[in-house]
């Protein structure tokens, strides 16, 4: 092949592909191990780079032993668990349902942000009377509200969820509204005529062709959902994944800290992968541009 | 009594005005087929928009069988260049699609008897697909997996499954290969004169609007910064011979440029009416 490895017209192989997709990958992965061992030989009692052994005993611990908070009932004592109970007695699965549990609530709190944003953009008067405000209120720095959230709502999950929905509701809002603009008038005008009313319009023309849209930039914005979800979290909560990671900071605990935030990532990968798999197979007609 | 009747109508955009249409009328009665014919920015489009109730006049009236219209409905079928489909549902399901509106609202989509009528409904639209001249194969590709002259087939059946009394065609043809363009003239003819439905065509080219036609209006601006008019009301002989064609042909281009109408006169015969 003529063309430099470093041009425009370089055509690699699979092969390639692969390996230079993987290498920065392993290239993090020996480095941390490297760095690590050497810290240890200096000094047995390093804390902040945990070797990979030292993770994976204080993920064993996180993942197989009861939470502290509750005590072991006499029938656990007797018999030894099976590993998908004692998975489900664990800390990390309490907190990942908890964050789980606040996550699926903001979620669902999307939906109206959804229907608002199309009627705005289909609806002169709506979009007449919202627009203006929802364009100031998302200008307004979310976290900059969460001690007047606080103060308001107190600091259990309502004021948290305030927090998600204050902080992404205008966005999913405005992306519905200007994906709502953005379907040809003569999609609308071509309704009319074949008998629809305004409400088929809205629902089964616009709505249904956005739809796959509109889940493509919930799941873009999943990002800021766990940012505020974890802000909350880490300034006031008693359960969840940011507080753990909060709490176990006083502690040093990075065995626990570094596996938690790689979970914390796998999880969203695997939101974010299902979401994206779910559009395409319930909207085949969908490519995204 | 004329089906569509345009009664000096005038349109005006923007913000100083800038006007479009200055006191346009034009009577169409059942069963004609009418190209409007003019230049890019002549309001053609415009004046299809107001018959269709998208768009409504600055002053005049625009009555459809003796009644006003503020929005699109039933009564006129529509289609537009492109974007005429819906991307998310099958062929079959855009065919069908006005049918099942009409017919059904949301709650009583749940009752037994919408699946019993879809089932019907959907005959129907099979038969209008395989008059299209696509295969039944197709029935359950999506709009884009066609091209361009098989989507412009289906949007032409999806309008007119509800049996309009007018279809409204904005440049319908206008974005097609020439072979197909050929193809779907001869095809829409064929449609109307099956039908009976009163077609007004726009397009802004002469040929076409010749041969579809059985009546061509040419719209034209009076000088710069003026609204459009009506410049040539001009029924076209059947059968148009190629002589007869040829100087149409001439007759219509020199009056959507920017001639004075009295030059046109002399070359137009007695059967053919100016409208100043």
């Amino acid at each position: 092949m003529s063309a430099g490895i470093l041009s425009v017209h370089a055509r690699p192989g699979r092969s390639a592909t692969v390996i230079l997709s993987w290498f920065l990958f392993a290239a993090g992965i020996t480095l941390y191990i490297f760095t690590a061992t050497a810290r240890h030989r200096e000094n047995p009692e390093e804390r902040v780079m945990p070797t990979l052994v030292q993770m994976t005993q204080g993920m064993y611990n996180a993942a197989m032993q009861p939470a502290e908070d509750d005590a072991p009932s006499s029938e656990d004592v007797t018999q030894a668990p099976s590993v998908a109970r004692r998975f489900l007695n664990s800390m990390l699965w309490k907190d990942t349902v908890a964050t789980g549990r606040r996550f699926l609530y903001s979620m669902a709190l999307l939906l109206p942000a959804v229907i608002l944003g199309l009627h705005m953009g289909l609806f002169p008067y709506v979009g007449a009377f919202f627009l203006r405000f929802v364009l100031f209120f998302d200008k307004i720095v979310a976290l900059s509200l969460l001690p007047i959230l606080f103060i308001a709502f107190g600091i259990d999950e309502l004021s948290k969820i305030m927090l998600i929905v204050i902080g992404v509701t205008p966005t999913i809002l405005l992306d519905t509204f200007n994906l709502t603009r953005g379907v040809p008038p003569e999609q609308v005008v071509k309704a009319f005529t074949l008998g629809a009313n305004d409400f088929d319009v809205a629902y089964r023309v616009v709505l249904k062709q956005i739809w796959p849209r509109v889940l493509n930039s919930i799941r873009l914005n999943l990002k800021s959902v766990m940012l505020f979800l974890f802000a909350g979290e880490m300034i006031a909560s008693t359960d969840g994944l940011a507080y753990r990671i909060a709490l176990l900071r006083r502690h040093m605990g990075m065995d626990v800290i570094i596996p938690y935030v790689l979970w914390v990532a796998l999880l969203l990968f695997l939101v974010d992968l299902s979401m994206r798999w779910i559009n395409h197979s319930l909207h085949p007609w969908f490519k995204e541009s | 009594m004329p089906l569509i009747d345009i009664d000096a109508v005038s349109v005006a955009y923007g913000q100083p005005s800038r006007p479009v249409l200055t006191d346009v009328s034009l009577q169409i009665h059942e069963g004609e087929f009418v190209c409007v014919l003019g230049q890019t920015g002549c309001g053609k489009s415009t004046l299809l928009r107001l018959v269709l109730g998208a768009e409504r006049p600055l002053a005049g009236r625009i009555a459809i069988d003796a009644q006003e219209h503020d929005r699109p409905d039933r009564t006129r079928g529509y289609v537009p260049q492109k974007y005429s489909l819906f991307p998310d549902r099958t062929v079959l399901d855009n065919i069908s699609f006005g049918c099942e509106l009409v017919e059904f609202n949301l709650a009583t989509r749940f009752s037994p008897r919408f699946y019993r009528r879809r089932r019907e409904i959907r005959a129907v639209a099979l038969d209008c697909l395989r008059r299209t001249g696509l295969s039944e194969s197709d029935a359950g590709k999506y709009p884009d997996q066609l091209s361009g002259g098989m989507q412009q087939r289906v949007a032409i059946a999806q309008a007119l499954m509800t049996r309009p009394r007018i279809l409204l065609m904005d440049e319908a043809f206008s974005a097609l290969d020439p072979a197909t363009r050929a193809d779907m003239q001869g095809w829409i003819r064929e449609l109307w004169r099956e039908t009976g439905t009163t077609i007004l065509f726009v397009t802004h080219n002469t040929h076409e609007a010749l041969s579809l036609g059985t009546r061509v209006i040419v719209l034209a601006k009076d000088a710069p910064g003026h609204g459009s008019r009506v410049r040539l009301d001009l029924p076209v002989p059947s059968p148009c011979r190629d002589e007869d064609s040829s100087r149409l042909v001439r007759c219509l281009e020199g009056a959507s440029r920017n001639q004075r109408p009295d030059s046109i006169a002399s070359e137009v015969s007695p059967v053919e009416t100016i409208v100043n």
